[in-house]
C-alpha cells in the first residue's frame, strides 16, 4: 500500500514535472518574445509617429517644424541615439543630428534593404558603425523607406533610427535560464543578431545548429552535456527569431530528489509502522503473554506467582483483577487447609484426651484385688500413681509438656501396670538430664509402652527399657522390650498400619499421626526387631520444628 | 477457476468474422482528408465571416479544424506547432505577422504539409522557399486603383475637362485622405496607390491633408471636425482607406449640413451643390445602406466569397494528390491566386 502510494506519487510527479518544465520554458520564451515585441513596437511607433506628424509637412517649406518632430522623437526615448531622414542618394535631409560624417551610407545593408523591401522595417544586428553618434557605442539601425515631399514634390527616402544596443540586450539579462541557458536572436539568414553569452563559443554553435534544423517551436535537446529546453519563436514586425535555451537539468535534478524523497518517506513510514507494531507488542502483546504464562503456572498449582502489573492500561487492569482473583483463591485455599488442620487437631486432641476405659477398669480391678489381699502399700502406690497419671494426662489442657512430666507420666503408668501384672516385667528408664526441661508432645510414650507390655508378656524375664536422648537434630525416645521379636513382614504390616485407617494398632497410629501434624514430615516412628531377643520402637522428634510451632 | 477448452458457438464466430470484414473494409476506404485553418483573430468580423464561408464551402470535401490566434503570432506559432503533431494533410493560414512565416514554411516543408496562405500575404522570398506554398488574396493596390477609378468616373472621366464636381473649376481635385493605422501595410498601400493612380490617370490631385484615423469610425468622426473647419469650403473629395472611417466622416458632414434632401424624397441625390463625394473600401453592410441612401458615393468590395471559393478549390486539388496538376487553376507563378476587388456604387 505504502509502496504503491510512493510509486504513484513519484510517477505523477515525474509526468507533471515534465509538463511543468515544458510550460515554464515556453512561458519564459513567450515573456522574452513579448519583451522584445514591446520594444520593437515602441520603435515602430516612434517611426510611425514621426511619419504621421510629418505627413502633411514639406521638408523645405516646413523645415523647422519637421526638424522639431525628429528632434523631439529622438529625445523622448532614452535609448534612441538618433532619428534622421536620408535621401535615396544617401545625403542627410534633416534629423536629430547636424551631419552624418564623411562616409556615405548607400552601401550599408540597412540602407539598401530599406529601399529594396519598402513596406517593412529593417532591424540590423548590433554594430559599432554608428553614422550619427558622437561617442562610440554599439547601435542597432532600424530603417524604413518613407515618402516625403520636398518643395511639393513627393520623394522616397530612408528613415533611420539608431538605437542603443544596451537596452535591447538588457531585455534578456534578467531572465533566469539556468546554467548554460542563453538567448539568441537569429536573423532570417540564420546569422546571429544577438547572443546573451559573452562570446560566441561552442554553445551557440550547437544551439544554432538546432535552430537551423528545427526552425521553430519548443523541444528538449542536449546542449553541452546539459538537458535543455529550446524554444524558437518569431518576433513580430521583424525577420528575427528569438531562441531561448533553458537548462532543465536543475529540474531533472529536482525530479530525482523528489523520487529519492518519496523513497525516503516510504522507508520512514515503514520504520514508523514497525515502531508502532513494536510498541503495541511491548505494551499489549507481551504483558498478555506474560499473563498467560502466569495463568499456566497457576494452573499447575503454583499459587505464589503474581502477574506483572505493567504496560498498557487495559493490560494492567486485567493483571490486577487477575492478581486479586488469585489472592482471593489463595486465601480461600489457605482457609480450607487451616480449617482441615484445625478439624484434625480437634480430633487428635480428643484422642489424646481419651482415656482408655479398659485401662481404668483394669486398674480399679487391680486396686480391689490388692485391697482384698491386704496389700495396703500397693493400693496406696497404685492410687497415687493413677492420680498423678490422670493429672498429667489432663495437664491443664496443655498439648506440650516437659520431658520430665512425660517421663513421670509413663513411670506412673508402668507402676500401675507392674502392680497389675504382678511384677511379670521389669522396667528401666534412662533419660539424659539435658532433655528433661524440653517440651514435647504429651502422652506419646504411653501407647508405645502399652504395646511393649502387651507384646512382651509371657516371658518371665521381660525388661522394658525407655531411653531418651538427643541425637543431632533429633530428640529420640526408645521403647525397647525383650521378647520374641517381630518378623520383617510384621514390621512392614505395622508401618503400613501407621499410614492407613485400619483398626489395628490404633494407639501407635494415633501417636504417629500426631507427630506428623505437630512436628512435620521429619518426625517419624521406627521399629527395629531382633527375633527372640528384643523389639525397639523409636520416636524421632526434630528439635528445629519444635521451636517454630506455637500451639 | 477451471478453464475448459470450448469451441465458440457458431453464431459468435459469424459475428466476429463480419466485424473483422467491416473493419478491414473501413480501413481500406480512403481516410477523410484533414485541413487545419488558422485565423489571425475572429474578433475581426471580416475574418470570422471569411472562416464561415470556407467552412461552408469545404463541407463534404474535407474536414476543417479552426484556430483563433487572438492577434498574437506567439499563439499562432504554438497552434501551428501543436497541429503539426496531429499531421493534418493541409494548413490554411491567415498570418498574424506576415514577416514571421518563413520558419513555419521551412518547418512545413520539412514535414511535407502543404500550406495555403490568405488575407495577409507573406513575403515573396518566403513563399519561394517551397513549391507547395500558395497564396490566395486580393492585391491591396487594386482596391485603391478601383477606388480612384470610381472618383475619376464621377468627375467626368476626362482629366482635362472635369465636370461640376470640380466645384471651384480649377481643373484639379482638392482631396482629403482618411488613412488607416500608420505603418499598416494596407493603409500605406491604399494611400500611396490612390495618389499614384490619379497621377497615372493624368488627374491633378491636391491632397489638402492626410489624417490618420486608425481604421476607426469614431476617430474619423472626431477628426473630421477639424478637417471641415479648415477645408470645408475647398474640399471636393473624401478618400477613405476603409468604409468605417468614411461612415464616421459622413456623420460629421451631415451635422455640418453638407448632405441635403432637397426634394424631400428621403434620399440624397448628388445633384445638390453641397454634396461632396465620399468613397470607401471593404463593402460593409452599413456602407451599402449609406450608398443606397445617397450619402456614400461608392465602395470597393474585398470579395471574401470569391476568395473562399478559390481557397477551397485549391485546397481540394492539393489534397487530391501530392503531384496534382494545377495548371487549369489561375495560379500566377504557381503560387498566387488573385481575386479581383469589386466596385460598388448605385450605378
Amino acid at each position: 500500500m505504502l509502496l504503491v502510494t510512493s510509486a504513484t506519487y513519484s510517477y505523477v510527479f515525474s509526468v507533471r514535472a515534465d509538463a511543468l518544465v515544458e510550460r515554464q520554458s515556453r512561458e519564459l520564451n513567450k515573456q522574452i518574445v513579448l519583451n522584445y515585441e514591446n520594444y520593437i513596437n515602441s520603435v515602430i511607433e516612434t517611426a510611425n509617429s514621426i511619419q504621421a506628424a510629418s505627413l502633411n509637412l514639406d521638408v523645405t517649406r516646413e523645415y523647422g517644424r519637421l526638424q522639431e518632430v525628429y528632434r523631439f522623437n529622438a529625445e523622448i526615448k532614452k535609448d534612441v541615439v538618433a532619428v534622421i531622414l536620408l535621401r535615396d542618394s544617401g545625403e542627410l535631409v534633416l534629423g536629430s543630428v547636424a551631419d552624418i560624417g564623411a562616409g556615405s551610407p548607400v552601401d550599408e545593408i540597412w540602407f539598401k534593404t530599406a529601399l529594396q523591401k519598402r513596406e517593412i522595417f529593417y532591424f540590423s544586428a548590433p554594430h559599432m558603425n554608428s553614422i550619427t553618434a558622437q561617442r562610440k557605442e554599439e547601435v542597432i539601425s532600424v530603417s524604413k523607406a518613407v515618402e516625403y515631399s520636398e518643395n511639393g514634390v513627393k520623394k522616397v527616402g530612408v528613415l533611420l533610427i539608431e538605437l542603443n544596443f544596451r537596452t535591447i540586450g538588457g531585455l534578456a539579462d534578467k531572465m533566469n535560464l539556468g546554467v548554460g541557458g542563453h538567448i539568441l536572436i537569429v536573423n532570417d539568414d540564420d546569422s546571429i543578431v544577438y547572443s546573451s553569452l559573452p562570446q560566441y563559443g561552442r554553445i551557440p554553435s550547437e544551439s544554432m545548429a538546432i535552430t537551423k534544423q528545427r526552425y521553430f517551436g519548443g523541444f528538449k535537446a542536449k546542449i553541452a552535456h546539459n538537458e535543455m529546453y529550446v524554444n524558437i519563436n518569431t518576433l513580430s514586425h521583424t525577420r528575427w527569431r528569438i531562441v531561448s535555451v533553458t537548462n532543465i537539468d536543475d529540474i531533472a535534478k529536482t525530479k530525482r530528489q523528489m523520487v529519492a524523497l518519496s523513497v525516503f518517506i516510504f522507508l520512514l513510514s515503514l520504520a514508523g509502522a514497525a515502531s508502532v507494531d513494536y510498541l503495541i507488542s511491548i505494551r499489549i502483546s507481551r504483558p498478555l503473554n506474560q499473563l498467560q504464562e502466569t495463568i499456566t503456572s497457576i494452573e499447575s498449582g503454583n499459587f505464589l506467582t503474581k502477574a506483572k502489573t505493567s504496560g498498557q492500561k487495559e493490560v494492567v487492569l486485567l493483571a490486577k483483577s487477575f492478581n486479586n482473583m488469585i489472592d482471593e483463591i489463595r486465601s480461600l485455599m489457605d482457609r480450607v487447609v487451616a480449617e482441615q488442620r484445625d478439624k484434625r487437631k480437634t480430633e487428635l486432641r480428643a484422642l489424646q484426651n481419651q482415656i482408655n476405659p479398659h485401662f481404668l477398669y483394669n486398674t480399679l480391678d487391680s486396686i480391689v484385688w490388692l485391697a482384698e489381699n491386704q496389700r495396703t502399700r500397693d493400693v496406696i502406690t497404685t492410687v497415687i500413681a493413677l492420680a498423678r497419671f490422670f493429672r498429667i494426662s489432663i495437664s491443664k489442657g496443655e498439648i506440650f509438656i516437659p520431658v520430665r512430666d512425660e517421663i513421670e507420666h509413663i513411670s506412673n503408668y508402668l507402676t500401675i501396670q507392674k502392680i497389675r501384672y504382678i511384677n511379670r516385667f521389669e522396667y528401666v528408664i534412662e533419660i539424659d538430664e539435658g532433655i528433661l526441661d524440653l517440651k514435647v508432645m504429651k502422652l506419646m510414650l504411653q501407647p508405645i509402652v502399652e504395646n511393649a507390655i502387651y507384646h512382651g508378656i509371657g516371658d518371665e524375664s521381660e525388661i522394658i527399657t525407655i531411653r531418651g536422648y538427643r541425637d543431632g537434630a533429633f530428640l529420640v525416645f526408645e521403647v525397647e522390650n525383650t521378647g520374641y521379636g517381630l518378623t520383617e513382614d510384621k514390621i512392614r504390616e505395622i508401618y503400613e498400619g501407621l499410614k492407613g485407617d485400619g483398626n489395628k494398632g490404633v494407639g501407635i497410629r494415633n501417636v504417629y499421626q500426631r507427630l506428623k501434624i505437630y512436628y512435620g514430615e521429619e518426625a517419624d516412628i521406627r521399629i527395629k526387631s531382633v527375633l527372640d531377643e528384643r523389639t525397639t520402637v523409636s520416636l524421632l522428634i526434630p528439635l528445629e520444628a519444635r521451636a517454630e510451632r506455637e500451639w | 477457476m477451471i478453464y475448459t477448452k470450448k469451441r465458440p458457438p457458431f453464431a459468435a464466430m459469424a459475428v466476429l468474422c463480419a466485424l473483422a470484414l467491416v473493419c478491414a473494409l473501413a480501413s481500406c476506404a480512403p481516410r477523410e482528408k484533414r485541413a487545419a485553418l488558422f485565423l489571425y483573430t475572429t474578433n475581426d468580423p471580416f475574418i470570422s465571416a471569411f472562416a464561415e464561408q470556407i467552412r461552408a464551402l469545404s463541407t463534404g470535401k474535407f474536414s476543417l479544424q479552426a484556430f483563433d490566434a487572438d492577434n498574437s503570432q506567439i499563439i499562432q506559432n504554438e497552434q501551428i506547432e501543436a497541429a503539426i503533431k496531429r499531421r493534418p494533410d493541409l494548413m490554411i493560414i491567415n498570418p498574424v505577422d506576415r514577416l514571421g512565416m518563413y520558419p513555419i514554411i521551412n518547418k512545413l516543408k520539412q514535414e511535407g504539409i502543404p500550406v495555403v496562405f490568405f488575407n495577409r500575404e507573406p513575403l515573396l522570398e518566403d513563399l519561394a522557399l517551397w513549391d507547395r506554398v500558395y497564396y490566395v488574396g486580393a492585391r491591396a493596390e487594386q482596391s485603391s486603383q478601383i477606388q480612384a477609378s470610381l472618383v475619376m468616373e464621377l468627375f467626368g472621366n476626362d482629366p482635362r475637362a472635369l465636370n461640376r464636381h470640380d466645384r471651384n473649376g480649377d481643373g484639379r481635385i482638392q482631396a482629403i485622405i482618411l488613412k488607416g493605422e500608420q505603418g499598416h501595410q494596407d493603409a500605406e498601400i491604399r494611400t500611396a496607390e490612390a495618389i499614384r493612380s490619379f497621377q497615372e490617370g493624368g488627374y491633378s490631385l491636391d491632397v489638402l491633408t492626410i489624417e490618420i484615423a486608425d481604421w476607426n469610425r469614431d476617430i474619423a468622426y472626431a477628426k473630421m471636425e477639424g478637417i471641415l473647419d479648415a477645408f470645408q469650403d475647398r474640399m471636393e473629395l473624401v478618400l477613405s482607406n476603409n468604409d468605417a472611417m468614411a461612415l464616421g466622416a459622413i456623420q460629421r458632414m451631415k451635422e455640418r449640413g453638407i448632405f441635403r434632401d432637397n426634394n424631400g424624397n428621403g434620399r440624397i441625390d448628388g445633384g445638390d451643390s453641397s454634396w461632396i463625394p465620399v468613397v470607401g473600401i471593404d463593402g460593409l453592410d452599413d456602407a451599402v445602406l449609406q450608398i443606397q441612401a445617397g450619402y456614400l458615393y461608392g465602395t470597393v468590395v474585398n470579395d471574401s466569397i470569391s476568395q473562399s471559393r478559390a481557397i477551397v478549390a485549391l485546397s481540394e486539388r492539393i489534397l487530391e494528390r501530392a503531384d496534382a496538376d494545377l495548371s487549369d487553376l489561375p495560379l500566377e507563378g504557381g503560387k498566387y491566386i488573385w481575386v479581383e476587388y469589386k466596385r460598388f456604387t448605385l450605378d
